[in-house]
Parts: structure tokens; sequence; C-alpha cells
């Protein structure tokens, strides 16, 4: 074991290297230039998901909104969001939502 | 109208006229002879050559009572040379499309069984009234869009199951092209922020596809439904008061929503001659009362009125009654 991770950290490849400072800088730029406008972007992304999920499969919360057949046929595409948008419209509203 | 009629009715003339209308409908209240009717007319057009369907959209259909086959939920039966007969089992269909629905959950995520509460949905959703005309509307458009026959005859739903129908095809337009709009900004959002994060873009939204497709499959059936140029509308009405003002209304309501009314067709009219045979009493006011009704008929409809059919002895099942009946709908062309 001992000589083996003795020999594993090779030497980096010159271009990987460069490519890794590169991606760092890239990295920083993001994050001084248009992090915060991503984020932005990704949480009106996310309302409006929940929104869409509202207006779709409203009668998950007993408000039947659209007609069933058609819902139904959407259903596989938000199976991972059901659990979590039902918690996130279900729960109680506090301090921490005006936060982050 | 006499049965050995060898001239064309009007109603012959309007299909002769309107070659290029291929989907014919007969509306109006329960029991007045819609199927009959549109048995008969797929009957005459198939007699003439033509390629006919003619499918029940009830949930209580009786074709296979007229045809005298079982017809229930095997899709299109050939009755005769160019005719078949379809009963839409709206049932199976809608077990079909849950079994559809989660298959696709299973292969989407690799579950070994659909999660419980996605489950539970599944069923509820089903239980709803409305389940089953949409599970016929959509089996409709298959069958429309497939395009396989010269005619199609709706064998429709009473007057107020028509009218939901229609207006559902309205406001499932309405809802879908919102709900497009909606996922057509968020996958705007969503490619900003990829792009500024330099990602590569977002495959392909399958929900978006999956809302185009359900849109196009409305607005095909409801093109058809109110389309001026190839689909016919004949309402049947019999002589009697609430029927009458019942259909003026629904002629009304059915304009509203741009069905091109094309005529009417009175039926169970008892032959005025008979009043003057030795019958009882009751058969001549009753002989009275539909005189009475057929000018108010006369009066509303007017020209659009384009056949009188009259009260037969016996029940229209069966090829020969249906052939009958033809010849007194469309005259004498249903020979040859």
């Amino acid at each position: 074991m001992g000589t083996e991770q003795a020999q594993s950290p090779e030497p980096q490849p010159k271009r990987k290297r460069f490519l890794g400072a590169f991606g760092a800088a890239r990295d920083v730029m993001y994050g001084m230039a248009s992090h915060d406008m991503s984020r932005y972007a990704i949480r009106t992304r996310a309302s409006m998901e929940h929104l869409f999920i509202l207006i779709t499969m409203g009668d998950l919360l007993g408000v039947p909104i659209l007609p069933p057949y058609y819902s139904l046929r959407l259903l596989p595409y938000v199976v991972p969001q059901v659990s979590t948008w039902k918690r996130r419209m279900l729960r109680e509203r506090d301090i921490t939502d005006t936060l982050g | 109208m006499a049965p050995q009629t060898r001239e064309q009715t009007d109603l012959a003339r309007v299909f002769n006229e309107h070659p290029e209308r291929r989907y014919i409908m007969f509306g109006g209240k329960g029991g007045l002879g819609k199927t009959t009717f549109s048995a008969a007319t797929a009957y005459w057009l198939a007699r003439q050559g033509h390629r006919v369907l003619v499918f029940s959209v009830d949930p209580q259909a009786s074709l296979s009572d007229i045809f005298q086959q079982d017809i229930f939920g095997k899709g299109p039966v050939k009755i005769m040379e160019n005719l078949w007969a379809q009963e839409i089992d709206a049932d199976s269909h809608i077990k079909a499309y849950q079994a559809e629905i989660r298959q696709k959950i299973l292969d989407m995520y690799g579950f070994s069984e659909v999660p419980e509460e996605i489950e539970h949905y599944i069923q509820a959703a089903s239980a709803e009234p409305a389940m089953e005309e949409s599970a016929i509307f959509d089996a409709v458009v298959d069958i429309v869009v497939a395009g396989d026959y010269d005619y199609y005859i709706y064998d429709l739903v009473p007057l107020g199951h028509a009218l939901y129908y229609l207006s559902m095809a309205k406001v499932y337009d309405e809802w879908i092209n919102k709900i497009t709009k909606l996922r057509e900004e968020m996958r705007e959002y969503e490619q900003v922020s990829k792009v500024m994060k330099r990602q590569k873009l977002t495959e392909e939204d399958q929900i978006l596809a999956e809302l185009l497709d359900i849109k196009s499959r409305i607005n095909a059936s409801s093109r058809i439904l109110t389309d001026k140029e190839k689909t016919a509308f004949f309402f049947v009405v019999v002589p009697e008061e609430m029927i009458i003002v019942d259909t003026r209304n629904a002629a009304e309501l059915f304009s509203r929503f741009d069905v091109p009314t094309s005529g009417y067709v009175v039926n169970r009219v008892v032959p005025a001659e008979l009043a003057e045979q030795n019958v009882p009493e009751y058969l001549k006011n009753r002989i009275a009362m539909q005189q009475r009704y057929l000018g108010e008929i006369r009066q509303t409809f007017g020209d659009e009125v384009l056949a009188y059919v009259p009260e037969l002895e016996r029940d229209i099942t069966g090829l020969p009654a249906i052939e009958r009946l033809a010849d007194i709908m469309y005259g004498g062309a249903s020979q040859r």
C-alpha cells in the first residue's frame, strides 16, 4: 500500500495543469461577474417549475385544475419533484424563507 | 317520403352537393334515433362505393344492437362491403393508458414498482368522471387522424355531452396554450443559466414535447368538429314540444362553438293518412298533436329540414331494416 501511494501522485501532464489553472480562473471570473445573475435565473426557473406543477398537478393537493387524462401523460416527468414540491407547498413559511 | 321513392331526398341532395363533407354527425337528445340514422347513413354511403366508418363516442353505445353483432371494444369491425363499425371501449382504453404511464415511470427511473403516492394519483385521476369522455375523445383522434376511410360517421352522445365534448376541446386548447407558453419561458431561463455557467445546452424539454403533442391531438379533433367545409352536423328532432325547444337552444349553443349545422331530420312522424282510417281516438289525438308540432318545426327550421322519417312498426335492427330506413332517408339511391 505504502509503496503504491508513494508512486501514485503522478506528475500531471502540463496541458491538464494549464487547463486546471484556466478553469480556476474561469470560475473566479464567473463568480465575480455572473454568479448572482445565474443564481437568480436558477431560482426563477425553480419557482416557475413549482408553479407549473401546481397548475398541471394541482389535484394532487385537492385542487382540480386540469383534465386528469392529460395530466397523467405528464406524470412520469414530475415523479422526482412530487415529494419535494408537496413539502414546499404545504410547509409553513418562516423567517428563513426571507434569507438566502 | 314513401319507402318506394326512387327520387333522391333533400338529405341525399345535401350529401351529393357536398362530397367534401367527410365527417358526418347526428346529434340530438337521447333516444331520438341518432344511432339508427348514423347506421342508415353509413349503409347508404357504403352502398354508393365509399369506404365508411361509423363509430360511437357514447359510453352507452348501441351500434352493436343495431348491427346485431358484438363490436364493443373490438376496433373497426367490417359489417359489409365498404362499411365498418366501431364502438370505443373507454374502460379498457383507460386501463391500457394507465399501464403505459406506469411502465414509462418504471423505465424512466428504474423503479421496480411505482411509488405509492404516484400510484394513488394514477388511481384517483382515473376515477374522475371526465376521464371516460377524455379517453374517448383521445381515441377518436387516433381514428380520424389515421384517415383510412372516405367518410367518418360520428354517432354522437346526447346533446349535453356533445356540448361538453366540444367545449372541452376549446378549454383544452386554451389551457394548453398557456401551459406551453409557461414551459417555453422556463426553458429560456434555464438556457440563460446554462450559458452563463458555460454548460452544455439542455437536452430537449420532454414535458414541452408532450404538451405540444397533446395540443396537436386536441386541435386535430376540434378542428374537425368545427370545420365548415369537411363537417356536416345534423340535428335529429321529433315532433314534440320539449324536443323542439331543446333543439333550438342546442343549435344556438352549437353555432356559438362554430359547429356547422347542416340541417335537421325529423324522426318518429306518425303518417297523417292514418287519421282518416278507422283508428282509435288516442292515435287521432296523437296525430293531430304531431301535425301541430310539425308546423312548428317547419316554421322554426324551415328549409333546413331535410327529411321526415315515419314512425316504423318495428325497431331498426339488422341490415335489412337498416336498408329500409336508408331508402326512406335517402331515396332509392342505395339500390345503386
